[in-house]
């Protein structure tokens, strides 16, 4: 299984579909096939790692350490397979319906090519441009549907996030200037030579670069503005596969180049991660519209991911990850979901409100409770505290929402489709299934965290 | 050579940050491409090297060619966003008539739909309030001064 093969096929595949009316059904269909082929590819590529280690391949026949290497490893497959999986949802569920524009399915495909070429990429550099692609599709994609609000929305998300990816090169060429490589496996074995300060300086700029992706405490202020202009599919793209650059961002620069750095950090991501959690919570308490609502419970749950990233060690980053897949497939659904009408999609929301809540058949739970089970181990009765307080707050938000939504309030916004509402049932049952058997992706975000150097907390 | 280059990009870098702070859509678009520029020409200073050529072909040592691949995919990259860009703002122009930020602020917290939301013509009022607040303190300023 060669690493190129889904790039491929999503590369190919978005200029395919790009030429024609991406509006027509059966076009939209071959996209939501050949994002699925992409998938199957990726899927296949990881059991391949798993059985075999992580392969690598320098692209264009260059040697190692010349050329841009692709590299596959068990971290970058989950992010990647994760990511298709709500893009493909969330392609499948507008094409359902009815796309509004003729480039959207295109758009979605290129946004998943940058996803996938990102994750998989070895070269720093080469990371940023993945990056450009998948970012310039969603500067497009935050504008679909084009009413003067979305395009108010695309307005702000544009500026913002240009500023984080000029802030990422910023600190790549930094990065470049302090080791004199641009691969990542090098970059890593050459930091912890280096004077501490221009690195520390360095891994702020990143750090600050992908916290504004994930919309993290301080740098969150675009996330509301934009999920509330932005169509349901859209919202569970930018919330479900975008935002995985910053989880997976941080885990990669941060536990594999930097360490060093993030040990001495960990007290700030602490902290971020707590007035994250509290914030984002309290806040969602007190909105009324289902997108603004779940965009500051976005704003909550990726606090708990930097928790555990703050935690560090072999659990530390498990618990990061786990709780990165988790909550990118809560949010996919619960946007999906909170659009349609009548009691199926009232409870495929459930599903996903339990799971945000942490309540244990839902797949959330786990999440919570890898983190809860940290804190009591090591001691950290404000860890645990916060976990509490952030699902009691989560619980909160989440049934105001439901009330409001299911009970309340029966006005459609658009027709609700058999195929959308086959789409969030079995997304929210593929929640439920992780929450009875957790077991293979707990082993699997192990597993992950294998590649990562520095395992100790 | 060093310290003219960092103080180069410094002074495009806080251009570009204060442009970003303005009420008009185009000075924002503005100060977005000094900003790409600003990290372009970071990039460029991180290959420099004193006493070398920068470019090849030359007969002496030539400083690092990576970084100008580097630069020019990122060039590119930020032009095509800053196309892009553009075109949304002339999109928003068309919608709304205004390329003024606070105008668009104001149209966003009406349509939010907040009941406690002040209505549109409360927002123009204060609007208007602040304009002339503004007006008379800056004649104030000015009248002090001559």
């Amino acid at each position: 299984m060669t690493i190129a093969l889904p790039l491929a096929i999503l590369w190919f595949g978005a200029l395919f579909i790009a030429l024609f009316d991406g509006t027509r059904k059966p076009v939209g269909y071959t996209a939501v096939g050949l994002l699925a082929a992409a998938l199957a590819a990726t899927v296949a590529l990881g059991i391949d790692v798993h059985r075999h280690g992580p392969k690598e391949m320098g692209i264009a026949g260059w040697e190692a350490g010349v050329g841009i290497a692709l590299r596959a490893d068990m971290l970058g497959i989950t992010f990647a397979v994760v990511s298709l999986v709500v893009l493909t949802t969330a392609l499948w569920f507008e094409v359902s319906r009815d796309v509004k524009a003729r480039i959207f399915p295109a758009l979605v495909m290129f946004m998943g090519l940058g996803l996938t070429g990102l994750f998989f990429t070895g070269d720093a550099f080469n990371f940023y441009v993945f990056f450009e692609i998948s970012m310039v599709a969603a500067y497009v994609l935050a504008s679909y549907g084009e009413s003067p609000r979305q395009l108010r929305a695309a307005l702000i998300f544009i500026v913002v996030n240009l500023l984080g990816s000029v802030l990422f090169l910023v600190g790549i060429a930094a990065m470049y200037h302090n080791t004199g490589w641009l691969d990542m496996d090098r970059i890593s074995v050459q930091t912890p030579m280096l004077e501490e300060n221009p690195v520390i300086l360095t891994a702020t700029i990143i750090f600050v670069a992908f916290s504004i992706k994930l919309g993290l405490f301080p740098f969150h202020f675009w996330l509301p503005a934009v999920y509330t202009g932005t169509r349901p599919a859209v919202a569970a793209i930018l919330s479900g596969a975008l935002a995985n650059i910053g989880s997976y961002g941080l885990l990669r620069f941060g536990a594999d180049i930097f360490p060093r750095e993030l040990r001495e950090g960990a007290w700030v991501m602490l902290i971020l991660g707590s007035i994250s959690i509290v914030y984002g919570g309290v806040q969602a308490i007190a909105r009324h519209s289902p997108n603004e609502v779940l965009a500051y419970s976005t704003i909550g749950q990726v606090g708990y991911i930097l928790i555990a990233l703050s935690i560090g060690g072999e659990a530390g980053y498990a618990a990061a990850i786990l709780y990165a897949v988790i909550n990118a497939l809560n949010k996919t659904l619960l946007f999906l979901s909170a659009s349609l009408r009548g009691w199926i999609a009232g409870a495929a929301f459930a599903v996903g409100a339990f799971s945000v809540a942490g309540v244990p058949p839902a797949g959330g739970f786990f999440g919570k409770m890898v983190i809860f089970q940290i804190g009591i181990d090591d001691g950290r009765p404000l860890i645990v505290a916060l976990v509490f307080v952030g699902g009691a707050l989560s619980f909160v938000y989440m049934f105001q929402l439901y009330r409001a939504r299911f009970w309340i309030n029966q006005e459609a916004d658009e027709a609700t489709t058999k195929g959308a509402l086959a789409l969030v049932v079995a997304l929210a049952l593929a929640i439920v299934l992780i929450g009875v058997f957790p077991e293979p992706l707990l082993s699997i975000s192990r597993e992950a965290t294998s590649i990562l150097p520095e395992r100790a907390p | 050579m060093t310290l003219f280059i960092s103080i180069t990009i410094a002074v495009i870098f806080g251009s570009a940050a204060y442009l970003m702070l303005k009420r008009d859509l185009i000075r924002v678009i503005t100060g977005m491409i000094l900003l790409g520029n600003a990290a372009n020409l970071f990039i460029m200073a991180a290959g420099l090297r004193r006493g070398r050529a920068p470019v090849v072909p030359s007969e002496f040592e030539t400083s690092d060619s990576l970084v100008q691949a580097m630069t020019l995919t990122a060039i590119v990259i930020s032009f095509g966003v800053a196309t892009l860009v553009l075109s949304l703002v002339y999109r928003v122009y068309d919608a709304h008539h205004s390329v003024d930020l606070r105008r668009l602020g104001s149209v966003e917290a009406v349509q939010s739909g907040l009941d406690d939301q002040p209505t549109a013509h409360v927002i123009q009022a204060a609007d208007d309030a602040q304009d002339a607040r503004q007006d008379r303190e800056i004649a104030a300023r000015q009248g002090g001064r001559w």
